[in-house]
């Protein structure tokens, strides 16, 4: 009992984080329909260079996402519109491409930088534990976990509350719509975009403490976020919520019952047989089929 | 875009076309590289540079047939070579013969798991395939290195040397991997000459419309990712004891799928030189970034930047801008013929095989049409977009061997009822019946398959296609036989050509569907739907946008074809048409059926007038004058 209640723990922490990871991915599929092959890159290049402030200044890593967050939201609001936003009119299947280039631009990047080795961040609350009861809680992962959820309040007000966010939410639901009410599609493009990005700063900064990385370790990130998405229904804030709760208990699960090196494998199965019963994932909607090949 | 040997094959008409054929530049190209390692048997680096060069071919053309004429990216389509190559790894051992034995085999296993992923994935349209793709790469890494009791972990398999002489070296894979490559070409342009290739390419432009003309999508999508896994599978197994050591990330490495996209987009995906061009380029250029730029990270800081640039500046590829500007240049001292109007007018009057009765006959339903029996039948349909209530309730018969009217207000639901006919849409509540039988959860290409055909309101035919390509793409019934059927030649090509000179257009077969007017495209559009041989037509606004004379001869087709059995349910805005053309007429107003009958009585009733002028209503006379505008 003692043991799952531990594992049950830990994965809710964990997804926590993933569902910040994903959301951002989510957000720019939904409102733009582009696959941001590059977001796992974005994460990889964020904890390379929390890495990177901590081991000169010893700044707490977690803390430093203040300030690579915007940094990533100025990184994503560039590369849309220099790279990006000349695609809007391709079919979709380019944009996976493009930012898939994206992606290996900045590995080859990190490679050639910092080099091929593992890294990782590791303040002094870094094998410490908070206890409750016979349970323990690794701090790095409650304050991981307390990060992602303020940035994904944070995420939910902008775009719930504000004007933009509306504007956002208008253009992923009818961008012609959005255009006659007097809404610029692409600064509200650009916005999300970066919006999107903006939450791999977080993740990334936390990532640098809670994982051991290198450049190519984009790949496994992305595919567990791409996994989450799927799984919970491509373009669904709170699917990627529950996918990537999921995908932490999972994880948990089966490294407390079983080994963890079958951990991925086993998420990977679960979105086949998802996928399997629910072709659009857990909250997916199907979109109307009657319409011209091309919209999107 | 895909049909460059069509249209190389089209203007020669000089008898030394064949000189400047690219099957002749290629096959001078091919005899040269048989010959090299006879020529230079001791160049050996360069040998291995050329089949490294073959094996890359041998992917882009294969990913080519699910990415480039399907349209489903594959990010992760090393994977199949992984597959082949751990298929040899595992097996040799156990079977003590060489392993270029066992490599049909490792084609087998990689079309399984294809078969079996693509199945999951593929059902649906959308952006699920390509992320899946790259999921299982990784997860294939990781299995491969779990599964250690079959695949030795992270140690890896270490495979028997070559059995030949050393002083050889590489030259007897040398010719594998070239003979490979050939047959993956010849595999690669038999498809795109088949039914089945111009169904990639139909579910490629549109998939929507490809599983109304009876496409089944599934199954197509599913062979063409079995089809790209193949020979992928098999150069895996030779490319195993090539290396003669396998390991999990290098097998399941997602460098090699990186270059096997650059490749085949760099050429021109969808095209069927370009991946095979892409190829060696992307080898030869990654080659030297190895040699001199350091090692494997000067290949990934290269490919990267080259995709986004490539993606950014040349979306189509090298062949097809190439070819693009070669056209333009020679168009340029032509006078365009075919935007003339007489050639579609004198049409050729031949009967077209009706199936409404033969197969009436052969399926034992009693006699000739009944005239009082419904042959499509929509019973209390509702239908609901989130909020919007478009259908609350529509009970519709359309009389067998009828032309049976639909009309209504624009945002009355007529094509929302079309979509619930045509399958592309569901009803939430009612039945959908089609000559007895519930067809209301059955897949598009189900219901084509029955006999319902339909055009669209705003013409959707397959613009990379050419007019004789479109007609052909249909598929009145699945079978495999049909699949392999050829498109532009023999029986089925045969039946759209003369598909099309019923409608009149014969002469523009060979022409590409975007450079008809939009008149001419619907009387395609109208081709390809008869090409199913269907017991019933649904036009949706078959008129609109079409001059007087072409919605005469318009008239004049379907009243003969429905001479012969097809029966028609119209949406026309036009409303002299309507009363002139179909018996009963039906009028829809805001998700109910108010008004049905002959034309005369739906002409005179009120609500009729009231729904379309509102609540005032005028005399009848006015509806005639006013509705036309209405639209």
């Amino acid at each position: 009992m003692r043991e799952l209640t531990q594992a049950v723990v830990l994965g809710l922490l964990i997804g926590g984080i993933y569902a910040l990871m994903a959301s951002g991915l989510t957000l720019v599929f939904g409102v733009m329909g582009i696959i941001n092959v590059a977001q796992g890159a974005f994460l990889i290049l964020i904890a390379m260079i929390t890495w990177k402030v901590w081991e000169v200044t010893g700044l707490d890593p977690i803390l430093l996402s203040i300030a690579t967050t915007p940094l990533m939201f100025g990184l994503g609001w560039a590369l849309y519109r220099l790279v990006i936003a000349r695609l809007r009119s391709a079919p979709p299947s380019m944009s996976v491409l493009l930012t898939f280039g994206i992606a290996l631009s900045i590995e080859g990047l990190l490679n050639v930088t910092v080099g091929n080795r593992f890294r990782s961040a590791t303040p002094s609350y870094f094998s410490q534990s908070f206890r409750i009861g016979s349970i323990s809680l690794p701090k790095a992962q409650v304050y991981g976990c307390v990060a992602a959820l303020i940035v994904l309040g944070a995420l939910y007000l902008v775009l719930q509350r504000t004007w933009t966010g509306r504007a956002i939410r208008a253009c992923a639901q009818n961008p012609a719509g959005a255009a006659l009410v007097g809404i610029g599609a692409q600064r509200a493009a650009a916005f999300a975009f970066a919006l999107g990005a903006a939450t791999a700063g977080v993740g990334g900064s936390v990532l640098s403490v809670l994982y051991p990385f290198f450049p190519a370790s984009h790949y496994d990130w992305i595919s567990r976020l791409l996994g989450i998405i799927v799984l919970g229904g491509m373009g669904s804030l709170p699917g990627a919520l529950i996918g990537a709760v999921i995908l932490g208990l999972a994880e948990t699960m089966t490294a407390a019952y079983g080994s963890l090196r079958w951990a991925t494998l086993v998420f990977y199965l679960v979105i086949m047989v998802v996928l399997l019963v629910r072709p659009h994932g857990l909250f997916g909607t199907r979109v109307r089929e009657d319409a011209a090949a091309g919209a999107t | 875009m895909s049909d460059m040997s069509e249209a190389s094959g089209a203007s020669g008409a000089g008898g030394r076309a064949w000189l400047r054929s690219p099957h002749t530049l290629a096959c001078v190209v091919l005899a040269g590289l048989v010959c090299y390692p006879i020529v230079l048997p001791g160049a050996t680096y360069y040998q291995t540079v050329m089949l490294l060069a073959f094996l890359l071919a041998i992917q882009a053309m294969s990913w080519n047939i699910i990415s480039g004429f399907t349209g489903y990216v594959s990010l992760g389509h090393s994977a199949f070579l992984g597959l082949g190559a751990y298929t040899a790894g595992i097996l040799t051992p156990h079977f003590d013969v060489n392993p270029l034995v066992l490599a049909p085999l490792g084609g087998v296993v990689a079309v399984v798991v294809a078969v079996a992923v693509g199945a999951v994935v593929l059902r649906v349209r959308g952006h699920a395939f390509v992320i899946i793709t790259i999921v299982l790469l990784l997860a294939m890494q990781v299995a491969a290195t779990n599964f250690s009791s079959l695949t030795k972990g992270s140690t890896g398999i270490t495979l028997p040397l070559p059995t030949w002489p050393r002083d050889i070296q590489n030259i007897p894979f040398y010719y594998v991997f070239l003979g490979l490559m050939v047959a993956t070409f010849g595999f690669s342009a038999w498809i795109r000459r088949t039914k089945f290739g111009t169904g990639l390419v139909a579910i490629r432009d549109d998939e929507g419309k490809a599983a109304a003309i009876g496409v089944n999508t599934t199954i197509y999508k599913v062979l063409a990712y079995a089809a790209s896994a193949l020979f992928v599978g098999v150069a895996g197994a030779v490319y195993a004891y090539f290396l003669t050591f396998l390991n999990p990330t290098g097998a399941f490495s997602i460098l090699p799928s990186v270059a096997i996209v650059l490749a085949a987009l760099a050429g021109g995906r969808g095209t069927l030189y370009g991946p095979l061009i892409g190829a060696f380029i992307v080898q030869f250029a990654g080659e030297t970034a190895t040699v001199y730029g350091g090692g494997e990270q000067a290949r990934l800081l290269l490919f990267g930047p080259a995709l986004v640039l490539v993606v950014m500046f040349l979306p189509h590829g090298l062949l097809p801008t190439l070819r693009r500007y070669v056209e333009r240049r020679r168009a340029a001292g032509r006078s365009v013929e075919f935007i003339d109007q007489s050639g579609a007018l004198e049409r050729q009057p031949i009967k077209v095989v009706d199936r409404a009765r033969t197969q009436a006959a052969a399926t034992g339903e009693t006699g000739p049409p009944e005239h009082d029996r419904p042959l499509l039948e929509f019973r209390g349909v509702h239908k609901r977009f989130q909020g919007l209530r478009v259908l609350t309730g529509v009970d519709l018969g359309v009389r067998a061997g009828s032309i049976t009217a639909l009309i209504g207000p624009n945002g009355s639901g007529k094509t929302t009822l079309f979509n619930l006919a045509s399958g592309a849409l569901r009803a939430d509540a009612g039945e959908v019946v089609f000559a007895g039988r519930r067809i209301d959860r059955m897949r598009p290409w189900q219901r084509a398959h029955l006999g319902i055909g339909r055009t669209f309101q705003v013409t959707r035919l397959f613009p990379s296609m050419t007019v004789l390509r479109n007609v052909v793409a249909p598929m009145g019934s699945f079978s495999w036989a049909a699949l392999a059927a050829g498109a532009v030649a023999g029986h089925e090509a045969e039946r759209a050509r003369e598909l099309l000179s019923f409608v009149g257009l014969a002469r523009f077969a060979d022409v590409p569907a975007g450079a008809l007017s939009y008149g001419q495209l619907k009387l395609v559009e109208l081709a390809q739907v008869l090409m199913l041989e269907p017991r019933m037509i649904l036009l949706d606004e078959p008129a609109s946008g079409v001059n007087p004379s072409l919605v005469d001869r318009l008239v004049e087709i379907i009243k003969e074809l429905n001479a012969q059995g097809i029966t028609f349910l119209v949406v026309e805005h036009n409303i002299p048409l309507v009363l002139e053309l179909c018996d009963p007429v039906a009028t829809l107003s805001r998700g109910e059926i108010i008004a049905q009958g002959p034309p005369s009585l739906v002409r005179a009733d009120p609500a009729v007038l009231a729904a379309y002028l509102g609540d005032e209503a005028a005399e009848p006379q006015r509806l005639v004058d006013a509705a036309p505008e209405g639209d």
